[in-house]
């Protein structure tokens, strides 16, 4: 239901942050993160920044197939 | 389609609803032997040899874009045309609708940019009309192109000619023109600066490509509905199945970029500067060095092959490695965001 | 690592396992990366209602229409809704008709619509989950602040915790919405467990849905409700507290209903009292337009997991992409529009 886009922060002015995915940039809000800086990767939906992205998605998956190996799968991350 | 209907949007989109048109309407009162599926209709006078014709109208909001301008366009678009014919494009005519108010400098940016790419297509424009019309009748301007070539004696590619076993190679990175004119038209407030239109004419690709091999079965340019449209085309028009390799289609980080933003996908956007070619798997190794040689298809890469099975379908490997079908295109490219 | 998430989806034995899909963009992706053609025979995948599209009502459309067509105002909507049937007409054909109708990328696009537009009416059209909600609540907040008066929304809202309780026993496991997740954190997720249901939160690359799926064809072997975040590189436990927080100055829960799931209580949002002047259909007296779709139409079984769309009578004849009768069919995230463009069956 909801396109969302990876994207690092280039700047920040005054609640809008300017962000960049692969070279395509756009002005979004930065109102819903508190101290979002440059160089930040967040979660663009519809304009509006919603998330910070804390690691590169193959580290996430790697994490997660090895807990599952491990037999602990009901822990919370 | 039913007469109690409307012209919509979508009718002019390329995909399904723009061949219902065709096949109902115009089919309908133009058949005749001559009529063409093809991107111009190769015909002969006094049987000394063929010549390809063709014509095409450019309506481009805006008028102007990072890559080029209407001008360029409407050059661009009549000469690959012809050029999909195996045709050496000799002779164009221009139409002009232009809306009263329209500055005149910009009138004349437009046509030094045709002078510009003809020249480069070896083509000369040879006859033209000129038609102004109230404010708010028309969106600026407007240009028809229609075009005569000489079709090469070692060519006959068709949109029917594809054959089992031939490899498909595309031109270049795909939906650089539909990408382009979305953002200049600004509605989405996204910049990219590397994201500019492949706008360009190919004849002098499609030349040095006869001078390697007689045996190309099928040239198509992707214009209207990408990449994605043509193979259905083919695969339909050739009664024949093809495999795409989702993975092998060159798609610019840019394009990507954009893409992702808003939902789309590459291969239903618009190139004015990509050809589809079909040759046999044996051919495939000198095309695709020859290809890339020439100055608009660094790039050229094989995508697919045609199968025998899945008449009429294109079936695609995914990015995990999965096979599943290539979703039919169809209707207008609405960006997809909720 | 010895396994890879699709060598344990792929030699999956066990009993039957049912997962849903709630949210459109993982049907979306799941059809066009071709992985429900590497599911064994034991593994269903149902999509879900997470399809903002799908779910609105006819009514809302026809309501639409009337503001362009009868009020005159100038409708900003995602580009989702362009082609969905009303009773009568789609926006694509109110905006044949004459209607002056604008894709944005952002809600906040509309409200910039509105400034740069003094003299007209701009009336956003505001579906979608609590993903998409913060952004509109963002631009009615922004609007009373600038006092922007020719700017409103029509509403249609959604949140996800009450359909979940709804669709309890509609599948084994649920591949929770990454994106909704985002916005309200994890924390329902584990009292969702204590009820009994399971599921993991997923992301959209191809991997994270794999190794999602993964999850739970391993979870699924303990016999026991589980939970599992497998997107906590964006996905946390508390969520986004500004965008709570906004949603609740600015909109309050109401009954809402579910196009093919009927009124689901407290399940959607609306402007509160201090907003109200912002409600399109206020602002308009907007007439109360209950439109349902055609008759015959399945969407509501097919959003529930009851039947695949191809059992649906309408599917591929009456009801294709290019003329859909139910949401399912024109809404490209929705689960009769993928079964028709991947052709399964």
């Amino acid at each position: 239901m909801c396109v969302g886009l990876s994207a690092r922060v280039v700047s920040i002015d005054k609640g809008t942050a300017l962000i960049d995915a692969s070279g395509v940039k756009r002005k979004v809000s930065a109102e819903l993160l508190e101290d979002l800086e440059p160089g930040d990767y967040v979660m663009v939906h519809a304009g509006i920044a919603i998330a910070r992205i804390t690691e590169d998605a193959e580290k996430e998956t790697d994490k997660i197939m090895e807990a599952l190996h491990d037999g602990n799968g009901t822990g919370d991350h | 389609m039913t007469m109690e209907e409307t012209v919509t949007l979508a009718h002019g989109a390329g995909g399904k609803q723009t061949s219902d048109l065709i096949e109902q309407i115009f089919k309908k009162h133009f058949s005749n032997p001559d009529l063409t599926a093809d991107d111009a209709a190769v015909l002969s006078l006094n049987g000394r040899g063929k010549i390809a014709f063709t014509t095409d109208g450019f309506i481009v909001s805006p008028y102007e874009f990072p890559g080029g301008n209407i001008g360029k366009l409407s050059i661009c678009g009549t000469v690959n045309d012809l050029a999909c014919m195996g045709a050496r494009p000799r002779y164009l005519s221009c139409a002009f609708v232009i809306e009263e108010g329209f500055p005149m400098a910009k009138l004349n940016e437009i046509a030094s940019a045709m002078e510009k790419t003809a020249a480069e297509a070896g083509v000369r424009i040879v006859a033209g009309d000129t038609k102004t019309a109230g404010k708010g009748q028309l969106d600026k301007i407007f240009i028809t192109t229609t075009g005569i070539g000489e079709v090469l004696e070692n060519a006959s590619p068709s949109g029917k000619n594809a054959r089992e076993g031939d490899s498909i190679i595309v031109t270049g990175d795909v939906g650089r023109h539909g990408c382009t004119i979305l953002l200049a038209r600004n509605e989405f407030g996204i910049q990219a600066e590397d994201v500019t239109s492949d706008c360009a004419p190919l004849w002098g690709t499609v030349e040095r490509l006869f001078q390697v091999t007689d045996r190309i079965h099928v040239i198509r340019d992707a214009t209207r509905g990408g990449v994605g449209t043509v193979l259905y085309e083919i695969a339909s028009e050739s009664g024949v199945g093809i495999h795409l390799d989702s993975r092998a289609v060159p798609v610019s980080d840019g394009v990507r970029g954009v893409c992702s933003m808003l939902g789309l996908e590459a291969l239903y956007l618009a190139c004015e500067g990509r050809l589809v070619i079909f040759v046999p798997q044996e051919e495939e190794a000198k095309v695709l060095a020859e290809l890339r040689k020439c100055p608009y298809s660094g790039n050229a890469a094989v995508i697919g092959k045609v199968t025998k099975e899945n008449a009429g379908k294109v079936v695609m490997t995914t990015e995990i490695g999965a096979e599943t079908l290539l979703p039919r295109p169809g209707g207008e490219l609405l960006p997809r965001i909720c | 690592m010895t396994e890879t998430a699709r060598e344990i989806i792929e030699s999956y034995r066990g009993r039957p396992l049912r997962i849903m899909e709630v949210c459109g963009t993982h049907t979306h992706e799941i059809f066009r990366l071709g992985i429900r053609k590497i599911l064994p025979e034991k593994i269903t995948l149902i999509s879900g209602p997470g399809c903002p599209v799908c779910v609105t009502p006819a009514g809302f459309i026809d309501e639409a229409v009337f503001l362009a067509l009868e009020k005159k105002v100038l409708l900003c909507t995602f580009g989702d809704l362009i082609r969905v049937p009303g009773t009568q007409k789609s926006l694509a054909k109110a905006r044949e008709e004459g209607g002056e109708i604008r894709t944005v990328y952002s809600p906040l696009d509309a409200l910039e619509t509105a400034e740069k537009n003094p003299g007209k009416n701009v009336v956003f059209l505001s579906v979608g989950f609590e993903t998409t909600v913060p952004g509109t609540c963002l631009a009615v907040r922004k609007a009373l602040e600038r006092k922007i008066t020719n700017f409103s929304i029509l509403g249609a809202n959604k949140t996800m915790p009450n359909a979940y309780a709804a669709l309890k026993g509609s599948a084994d496991a649920f591949l929770y919405p990454g994106h909704v997740s985002v916005i309200t954190g994890t924390k329902i997720y584990e009292e969702l467990r204590e009820q009994g249901v399971s599921g993991v939160v997923a992301g959209f690359t191809a991997e994270e849905i794999l190794s999602s799926l993964a999850a739970i064809v391993r979870l699924s072997g303990k016999k026991e409700p589980f939970f599992l975040n497998c997107y906590p590189r964006v996905v946390t436990r508390e969520g986004n507290p500004a965008a709570m927080a906004l949603i609740r100055e600015v909109m309050q829960p109401c009954d809402a209903r579910w196009r093919g799931l009927g009124v689901i209580p407290g399940s959607g949002l609306e402007l509160r009292e201090k907003y109200i002047s912002f409600d399109a259909r206020k602002r308009f007296s907007v007439p109360e337009m209950t439109g349902e779709g055609n008759k015959g139409c399945q969407c509501g079984r097919v959003l529930k997991g009851e039947i695949k769309p191809c059992e649906c009578p309408l599917f591929g004849k009456a009801c294709t992409p290019l003329k859909p009768v139910g949401a399912c069919m024109v809404s490209n995230e929705g689960a009769c529009s993928a079964f028709y463009q991947y052709g399964e069956n």
